[in-house]
């Protein structure tokens, strides 16, 4: 657990770049500092492993101030990641991953296996990469070595300045996806510096929005995104704060399970009475025996035809529905393509388990905060 | 067809032709040798075509006027190694040819010269037409193997083409080939000093260099880390090179005869005294330091810096003074001839045993490598600690404490004392120059990962920022270490010996052999310490950051 107690940086000038923060981020949560440039992330970063001094005020790291461990002490203990990398550019990958261990007198033989361990694990072979020099690597390997290199000697903490910032954009949502499996396995407690919005709302379990030194809004994605405390947030979280909150939220979350249906062998009279009570325009038809989506029918077919079968809208589920484990926003545009009130979500068998509708989702999107447990799978 | 004919320059091998246009030319219009009937009268100056008899002097300037030839020449293979064997050819016979020329000369002297002429010891100079025809072998020699190079030919093969003429060459210097030239006289006459000479010239520009290297990379560490020092250090080092060395010599004589004539034990009491003020001002400023504002903290900083350099100063030059003086006497001492080449053996072996431990991952075949490693630099240490023990001994031993004066040490007014202050400080301007830019020009994320891995100041120093400025503080060294050896032969005027001693009496006697035999070894140690330098730069930069 990592707690800024009241802490205040002034620069030598004067200049006041952290104000009075207070922060408090959990074991194995990743917690973003986010906000626009210059107000004070790399700042409030940089003086939990005291490469900057607080000017007043503490910071806790379980609950023992930071400033009674010797520096280096300390900073051995907490991964450091930013975005120049860093690299030393004369060693090797191995030496590079290996700096903290050797710096912490690791034996050897442990060493070597830490350091294949954790380059496997960032994606970087090492009996192919191991032995070459970082710049015989490219950005994006450069980069993961860096978040290999900051895992060095399992640190409980770990420190990330923009880490992604430096590779195109199709590279850093690999890594950031890669870097969250990862975390899945180890679990560390982490800051991350960002100035981007998506990256934070994609990888914080809590996201603290700074401006100008001071903390505005410490909140989880969603929330932040639900209930913006003011008119700094809300323009800074954008106008497309909805749709960015859908896609925090999974289908299967958000979908209703009772939706207008019929087996596909039903009498046209069983339809109509369904429809009937539904008080409903159409139906989804679903194979009787195994409950996978067929098509769909309209009321107003029914009277022109003698079975179902010929009434109905046969439709490969893939053209219709959408996936369980798709998020809401997936669902949006499903429904906005093809017209629908409600789009099926069908499981990875084909099986019909509920629908979205436009108005369902709209309720989400306007109801504040109460979707917390209703984020995608991949948390925890 | 221009573009054939522009083809055609394209592929030939213009140096060549610049080798072969030198040599002939020298060869048809300048004299080779120059006899002289004795050492003060003027000389009779004989260009190559002039020597009469047989057509072997005609051939050597027909064969000094093939390169411009095949220089022309499509098959680039052939020619380069055509123009090989030519330059080595024209390098040995320039030196052989005129040399049986002269002998033949000298038999006859008496017949040369007007009647009346007094002749004793009369002498073969070498003349301008050698230099020229040298010079032009070797350009066609680099031509050839320039050629090869890139025709693919194996580093060996240009390597052993490369030396051959140069081989013939030492052979006929130590068969007496070449004996005839009055420098070969000289040398003859004086081997031995020059031997020593040498020797004390190379002591000279090593230990400058060692000490410059020292305060070198203090001054350009320090001119990188403090935005106020940066400009007073580059400046002060940038004054010092623009003072004339004998002034510099000058300026130093006063106070360094007066510290020679201090007595050693209260040299030494002044000295901990000394020694002692200081290391309480910065106990004292270490614990106070953090307390203190910004600004006074920085001027006690200062003030601490400067009470410790008196101090350090002064051993300082006591240490490379004495640490000379001793060298210089292990140098003579014959009995010491083992103990020394074992001892340079086990510095030979160090930097092998860890190449090869880094090549072939002995760290995990051998069990104990990592200390086994340390083994030759141990034995080194140890060797070379007996050896300067010995040394020192022969030097102070029969002094007794109370009468032992810093003169003893090798400090005074005139002597290697203030020669190699001075080189020192001559050296300071490349090394500072080059070490504050290779400090400074290092990304400063890369500083700042370190730090926040953890890295001490001293191990960030030592193991990031020291081998990444490498290349560049090498460069300086390489400089400085060039610019040393011409300097040091200036030291010779303050009594300091070293090569200097044959430039300056040669000087004096207008004789061009005495100045040839000082000048000559010190460009061949120019050469070799700068190839040698720049061998070992290579082997200690990291590929990583090696130039492609
Ligand atoms: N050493 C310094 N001296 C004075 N001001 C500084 C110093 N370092 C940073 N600042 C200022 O502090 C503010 C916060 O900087 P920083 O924490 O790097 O911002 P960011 O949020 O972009 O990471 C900026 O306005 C910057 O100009
Ligand atoms: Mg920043």
């Amino acid at each position: 657990m990592i707690e800024f107690k009241d802490v205040i940086k002034e620069y030598p000038n004067g200049f006041r770049a952290v104000d009075d923060l207070n922060l408090t981020v959990r074991d194995g949560e990743i917690c973003v500092l986010i906000g626009p440039s210059g107000c004070g992330k790399t700042t409030a970063l940089r003086m939990v492993n005291r490469l900057i001094d607080v000017t007043r005020g503490e910071i806790l790291i379980d609950g023992q101030p930071n400033d009674e461990f010797e520096p280096e002490v300390l900073r051995r203990q907490i991964g450091y990641a930013i975005q120049q990398i860093g690299l030393l550019p004369h060693m090797t990958i191995r030496d590079n991953v290996a700096i903290v261990p050797r710096l912490l007198d690791w034996d050897e033989e442990r060493i070597r296996q830490r350091v294949d361990l954790l380059l496997d694990m960032v994606g970087i072979d090492p009996s192919i990469h191991g032995d070459k020099y970082p710049r015989q690597l490219s950005g994006g390997q450069q980069q993961r070595v860096g978040v290999a290199r900051a895992l060095g000697a399992d640190p409980p903490i770990m420190l990330m300045d923009e880490p992604f910032g430096a590779v195109d954009p199709i590279t850093r949502a690999i890594l950031q996806e890669e870097f969250l499996q990862i975390q899945q396995e180890v679990s560390k407690t982490i800051i991350f510096v960002t100035h981007d919005i998506d990256e934070a709302i994609y990888m914080g379990d809590r996201i603290a929005l700074l401006r100008a030194g001071r903390l505005v809004q410490y909140d989880t994605p969603d929330d932040l995104l639900a209930m913006p405390r003011d008119d700094f947030v809300r323009e800074f979280v954008g106008a497309d704060r909805s749709l960015k909150r859908l896609h925090l939220i999974s289908v299967k979350d958000s979908m209703m399970n009772n939706v207008p249906c019929c087996d596909h062998d039903a009498s046209l009279e069983e339809v109509a009475a369904c429809l009937q009570r539904r008080q409903s325009d159409s139906a989804f038809v679903v194979d009787a025996s195994s409950g996978v989506l067929l098509g769909w029918v309209e009321r107003a077919d029914l009277a022109e035809s003698r079975s179902l079968a010929e009434a109905m809208h046969h439709a490969p589920a893939g053209s219709i529905a959408v996936p369980e484990d798709a998020t809401a926003r997936e669902a949006l545009s499903v429904l906005l393509s093809h017209s629908f009130d409600l789009t099926p979500v069908i499981d990875a068998e084909g099986v019909l388990t509920g629908g979205v509708s436009i108005q369902r989702l709209q309720d989400l999107v306007e109801a504040p905060g109460i979707h917390a447990a209703a984020q995608p799978e991949r948390r925890r | 067809m221009l573009d054939e004919r522009r083809t055609a320059i394209h592929n030939s091998n213009l140096i060549a032709f610049l080798g072969g246009s030198f040599a002939s030319f020298g060869f048809f219009f300048l004299p080779v040798i120059e006899i002289k009937p004795n050492r003060l009268a003027s000389g009779l100056p004989v260009s190559l075509l002039e020597i009469p008899g047989d057509m072997r002097y005609l051939l050597l300037f027909l064969l000094a006027l093939t390169p411009v030839l095949l220089a022309f020449v499509g098959d680039r293979n052939r020619r380069g190694w055509a123009l090989v064997a030519v330059g080595n050819l024209i390098v040995v016979l320039t030196l052989y040819l005129p040399a049986l020329a002269g002998s033949a000369y000298l038999s006859g002297a008496e017949a040369l010269f007007e009647a009346g002429t007094r002749i004793s010891n009369p002498r073969i100079l070498t003349s301008a037409g050698i230099a020229t025809g040298l010079a032009g072998g070797a350009i066609t020699l680099f031509a050839g193997l320039l050629d090869l190079e890139r025709s693919g030919a194996s580093r060996l093969a240009r390597g052993l083409a490369g030396a051959v003429g140069a081989l013939v060459v030492i052979v006929m210097l130590a068969g007496g080939r070449l004996d005839v030239y009055s420098i070969m006289v000289e040398y003859h006459a004086r081997g031995e000093a020059l031997a020593l000479r040498f020797l004390e010239h190379i002591v000279f520009v090593l230990v400058a260099l060692a000490a410059g290297l020292i305060v070198g990379i203090a001054l350009g560490l320090w001119a990188s880390r403090d935005a106020r020092a940066e400009d007073a250090i580059l400046y002060a080092v940038g004054i010092i090179q623009t003072v004339p060395s004998l002034a510099l010599f000058g300026i130093l004589l006063v106070p360094l005869a007066r510290l020679g004539d201090a007595h050693f034990l209260s040299l030494a009491r002044d000295w901990l005294l000394l020694a002692g003020l200081a290391l309480a001002a910065a106990l004292v400023l270490r614990r106070f330091h953090a307390r203190l504002p910004e600004r006074t903290r920085q001027f006690s900083l200062v003030t601490v810096i400067f009470l410790a350099l008196i101090p350090l100063a002064l051993l300082a030059v006591l240490i490379i003074a004495f640490g000379f003086e001793v060298v210089l006497t292990i140098l003579t001492m014959a009995e010491l001839a083992l103990l020394r080449s074992l001892t340079g053996l086990a510095i030979f072996v160090f930097p092998i045993f860890m190449s090869a431990g880094k090549r072939y991952d002995l760290e995990r075949k051998l069990p104990h490598y990592q200390r086994l490693r340390f083994l030759p630099l141990l034995a080194a240490a140890l060797g070379g600690l007996t050896l300067l023990a010995q040394g020192a001994g022969e030097l102070l031993g029969t002094n007794e404490l109370a009468e032992l004066t810093i003169r003893d040490f090798g400090v005074s007014g005139i002597g290697t004392a203030p020669a190699i202050i001075a080189l020192t400080l001559y050296s300071l301007l490349p090394l500072v120059r080059n070490t504050y830019a290779g400090l400074k020009n290092i990304d400063p994320a890369i500083i700042d990962s370190g730090k926040g891995m953890g890295f001490t100041a001293a191990q960030s120093f030592f193991r990031i920022e020291l081998p990444l400025a490498f290349p560049v503080i090498m460069a300086g060294v390489r400089n400085a270490a060039i610019s040393l050896v011409g300097i040091a032969a200036v030291a010779s005027i303050i009594g300091a010996g070293a090569l200097g001693d044959f430039i300056l009496l040669g000087v004096n006697s207008t004789s061009i052999d005495q100045i040839l035999l000082g000048a000559v070894p010190a460009v061949l140690l120019a050469v070799i310490l700068d190839a040698a330098l720049k061998v070992l730069e290579g082997l200690l930069t990291s590929p990583g950051i090696r130039q492609a």
